[in-house]
């Protein structure tokens, strides 16, 4: 500590360097963790001979000037880190990178990095944490989400929320549970993704492709749900989370307790669990039957590090009823133009808990087991092994005792290995290569008395990639190659008539990327990536009606895998009051696979049915989001975010359905900071703006709701007690209960979306 | 401790073959449509005023082999009736595939099911009307039986008889004791059948 402060001193106080006439000579470079290459802000750089220094930036960027040519000692200090010491000839303007590696942890009272592998990517990566991601606590991980720009949702109501990246979702985008690959019956489009928001410490979206580095389906996107890393030292903490809800009148609580072993230094262990009960929810005008849900989640970890070696251990359980709006579930055309046209619910409802059919009951298994290792040369292996069990069961309004049963009944197992080498070599050049082999199983549980709507079917993929980057000074340039082979083989019977067929899709990604940082304060990333996604079994499937939707919708075994090139760039600019991100991107689909309504009707002895069918065509996407927040004073800030995105099929020149319409929000929050007591009170006022959605497709079962806007009120503050601490927020959306229809829901046909809601969030941490 | 690190990667990856192999899907089964309807028999029988059986009972039948799933169109018959006449009208719901009697079921969820008599024969100028012959426990109509007159000056000499059958609706809503109730997605719930056979009177 003495060093540093000397250190501090002394660069304060350096006297500036004569300039002479051959002393013009610049020296850049970037600091970075050797751990895991994020940018270090605030290391000190010292020149011993000159005794000139610098202190890095947010980026990890520092400059020294007027140096003369020569031979130099340069010195690099950290807080936690080994003190890094180099001599350096310098006869032109030169640019290094510099990788500081953690000290020991047997030092006692210093700040250990630990091993949490924080996504290195040139795409740019936006994040919810601390006092934002805890005000988004209590809702779904699509609506949380909503807070990034470009980040929207597509729903099936109030309970089944999916989030949608630049217009893309389900298996368009990825999600990423501490570090595995989601993989549950994503296809659906009222299939919410199956995690529990409260496991994360940061939830962050790359908008970028990326399937080079984590394989198919991240075309539009990935979603990373991190959980904290776990502590190498002898600590326990925990945290508490109460939170109600007016509206359905909900009760969320959810505790995590952290520690770390004081006998056997590094290692750590974490026990998380998370409950949610809420029931009927209500429009300004009336409530939805049905609409209740249950959740409840655990999860546990436990991990072991030193500083070559990294291990972790990881279980959790997800388990969910969501009732599904009664009348959303129609039994033939005219019913459904009949509810359609109602613009509500015919069903007039009562408040209650319970959950009838129709219903979802879904629980999700995760096991993961993941070790990595630092070589000598500074390279790492990371080795992972993951297990998932997805258990889908939907339950409809049937006759007798089919209504006990489920109508649709899958379990979904995902084995997972990926094994990678990450080698960095002494200053520009890091890289990773690694292969992935997943394999999946699904099967049908028989006895629903329904033929099933997706055959069982056993899948393998492998995968093999390279990434390499090069990093000089502000520049980071990175590109990376990836081949994938998937085989599936599916197999159903339909009354006695087995069906069996095998697919094998083959697949090369690739994706070159750079970021530039211009100054301290303003970078600039563009990435361009091609990524693949196999059709769906769905898509390949679907023989038959679309319970709800009064819809018969006919798949095609014979489509080819969707391939994309997504071209995104992003200018952020950072300085202490004002913070601006502004993204625009191009995304080409190529076979894109959507659900087109034919002419045709279908007539059985229980009415009519549209027939649609899966087609194949070329599609693009465009768009752009803002995110801007401005601190006014130490007091006031203003934020604002905002998204557009276009997008068309390019050989019906038509617009692709359920595409976010343009959204902007904006708000206004003044801070009461009371110095001494430390406990920051916040007030803040935001307004909603979504147009309505102009472009719409050329069938749709109503045309498009008119465009609304939104207020919402919050107001959080944190009283210390002690060493402990309470955080209170109160928050109440839809403050003028305005009625209103949201484009992306797939209920809008029908429903309302909710009224007023207020929220009481606790929180405590110990 | 690199060995070791080196014993443990090796324990793994041989751990997880075992775990990959063991997991396969299980062999497709053929499913029970045990709630398809495949056959809707109306069995007319002619009675007198006083509700004496008048000739032989006549069947019309509307069938679909292959239920809701893609394949043929339903066969659905020509009911012809006399002008004038009352029937006692019974439907009898079958179940082809898995040779399942429906209408026991529905007798047995009565309270949850209704038959509702619509298109131009009990509609707007209507040449029939329908009378409930049947109740569920708490009094309210089923529609399995009941009766059909026939105008004696009927305004048209065809029409179209159409046969809904709704579930799991709110069966005291108000209006939805009439069996032509029109708006009878009112009452909630959801259709099971809907067919319509041409009518001729003579």
């Amino acid at each position: 500590m003495r060093v540093t402060l000397f250190t501090f001193l002394l660069i304060l106080f350096v006297k500036p360097i004569l300039a002479q006439e051959d002393c013009n000579l610049t020296i850049r470079g970037k600091v970075i963790h050797a751990e895991n290459n994020e940018p270090i802000e605030s290391a000190f750089i010292l020149i011993l001979e000159n005794e000139s220094g610098a202190v890095t930036d947010y980026n990890g960027l520092f400059r020294v000037s007027n140096i003369c040519p020569g031979t130099y000692t340069i010195k690099i200090q950290y807080l936690g880190h080994q003190d890094y010491i180099e001599k350096l000839e310098i006869k032109s303007n030169s640019n290094f990178t510099f990788r500081m590696a953690a000290e020991d942890i047997s030092l006692e009272g210093v700040d250990i990095h630990g091993h949490q592998d924080a996504l290195i990517t040139t795409n740019s990566v936006s994040s919810i944490y601390g006092e934002v991601l805890r005000s988004t606590r209590g809702q779904t991980l699509g609506e949380s989400l909503k807070k990034i720009p470009g980040v929207n949702t597509y729903s099936s109501g109030s309970t089944i929320q999916k989030p949608v990246i630049h217009g893309l979702h389900s298996n368009r985008v990825l999600i990423l549970n501490n570090g595995v690959r989601l993989e549950g019956q994503q296809w659906g489009s009222d299939h919410a993704p199956e995690i529990d928001p409260f496991i994360a410490n940061e939830i962050s979206v790359v908008k970028g492709a990326e399937t080079v580095r984590f394989g198919a389906d991240a075309m539009g996107g990935v979603i990373l749900v991190n959980p904290a890393p776990l502590p190498v030292k002898a600590i326990q903490k925990g945290e508490i989370d109460l939170i109600g809800y007016s509206n359905g009148l909900g009760l969320n609580a959810a505790a995590s307790f952290t520690g770390g072993s004081e006998k056997i230094k590094g290692l750590g262990y974490r026990i998380q669990g998370s409950s949610k009960i809420a029931g009927n929810v209500q429009t300004p005008g009336y409530m939805l039957d049905n609409t209740g849900v249950n959740e409840i989640n655990f999860s546990g970890a436990l991990g072991y590090s030193n500083s070559r070696l990294g291990t972790e251990l990881y279980v959790s359980n997800f388990r969910t009823t969501i009732g599904i709006l009664s009348d959303s579930h129609t039994g033939n055309l005219s019913d459904l133009e009949s509810i359609i046209e109602n613009g509500r619910p015919f069903r007039e409802a009562v408040f209650k808990y319970e959950i009838q059919n129709p219903k979802q009951e879904v629980d999700h298994q995760l096991v993961k087991a993941k070790i990595h290792y630092h070589l000598n040369d500074g390279s790492k292996l990371n080795f992972q092994y993951s297990f998932q069990r997805n258990h889908r069961q939907e339950f409809d309004r049937r006759r007798g005792e089919l209504n006990e049963r489920a109508s649709l009944d899958m379990v979904l197992f995902t084995n997972s290995l990926d094994l990678s080498y990450n080698h960095q070599t002494r200053k520009n050049w890091d890289g990773a290569v690694g292969a992935q082999v997943m394999q999946q199983a699904n099967s049908n549980i028989p006895g629903t008395g329904v033929i099933p709507l997706i055959p069982n079917f056993d899948m393998i993929n492998l995968g093999i990639y390279a990434i390499e980057k090069f990093t000089n000074g502000p520049l980071e340039l990175e590109g990376g190659l990836r081949f994938d082979s998937r085989h599936v083989e599916a197999a159903r019977i339909i009354r006695g008539d087995l069906q069996e067929r095998n697919f094998k899709f083959n697949n090369f990604s690739a994706f070159f990327g750079g970021v530039y940082a211009l100054t301290r304060n303003l970078t600039f990333n563009s990435n361009l990536a091609s990524a693949w996604r196999p059709p769906n079994i769905n898509e390949q499937f679907s023989q038959g009606l679309h319970h709800g939707l009064a819809a018969i919708e006919i798949g095609n075994p014979d489509f080819e895998s969707e391939q994309s090139f997504k071209w995104l760039n992003t200018i952020n600019y950072n300085s202490n009051n004002l913070k601006i991100e502004l993204t625009a991107y191009a995304n080409r689909i190529n076979n894109y696979i959507y659900l087109n309504p034919t002419e045709e009707q279908f007539i059985s002895l229980r009415g009519t049915f549209n027939v649609f069918e899966y087609l194949q065509t070329d599609a693009n996407l465009i768009g752009t989001d803002l995110s801007a927040i401005w601190n006014v004073s130490s007091n006031w800030e203003v934020f604002s975010r905002g998204s557009i995105v276009r997008a068309k099929n390019i050989i019906e020149n038509s617009f692709l359905p359920f595409i976010p319409a343009d959204r902007l929000e904006s708000g206004i929050s003044y801070q009461i900071a009371s110095g001494s007591s430390k406990n920051n009170t916040k007030l803040s006022i935001s307004n909603l703006l979504v147009a309505k959605q102009s472009r719409e497709p050329e069938f749709d079962l109503a045309p498009a709701p008119p465009g609304y806007q939104l207020w919402n009120l919050g107001a959080q503050t944190s009283v210390n007690l002690g060493k402990n601490k309470l955080n209170i927020g109160l928050y109440a959306n839809n403050v003028f209960n305005e009625v209103y229809k949201d484009y992306m829901n797939r209920f809008r046909y029908f429903t309302h979306e909710l009224g007023r809601n207020v929220l009481i969030k606790l929180n405590y941490e110990f | 401790m690199k060995k070791l690190n080196f014993n443990l990667l090796i324990l793994l990856l041989t751990t997880s073959i075992i775990l990959f192999s063991s997991c396969e899907s299980n062999d497709p089964e053929d499913e029970n449509e045990g709630e398809l309807i495949t056959d809707v028999t109306l069995i007319f029988t002619e009675v007198d005023p006083t509700g004496g059986t008048v000739g032989t009972p006549f069947e019309v039948k509307a069938s679909d082999p292959d239920g809701i799933e893609l394949g043929s169109n339903p066969t659905i018959e020509t009911i012809n009736l006399g002008i004038g006449k009352t029937y006692r009208l019974e439907l009898e719901l079958f179940n082809r595939i898995e040779n399942e009697d429906i209408t026991e079921e529905i007798e047995e969820e009565a309270d949850e099911h209704q038959f509702f008599f619509l298109g131009s024969a009990f509609v707007g100028s209507p040449v029939l009307t329908y009378v409930y012959d049947d109740a569920d426990e708490d009094g309210n109509p089923i529609g399995l039986r009941g009766f059909v007159t026939v105008a004696s000056t009927p305004t048209s000499n065809n029409a179209q008889f159409r046969l809904v059958l709704r579930h799991d609706l709110n069966k005291s809503y108000s209006g939805a004791n009439n069996p032509n109730f029109e708006n009878f997605v009112q009452a909630g719930g959801e259709t099971d059948l809907d067919i319509t056979f041409p009518l001729i009177l003579n």
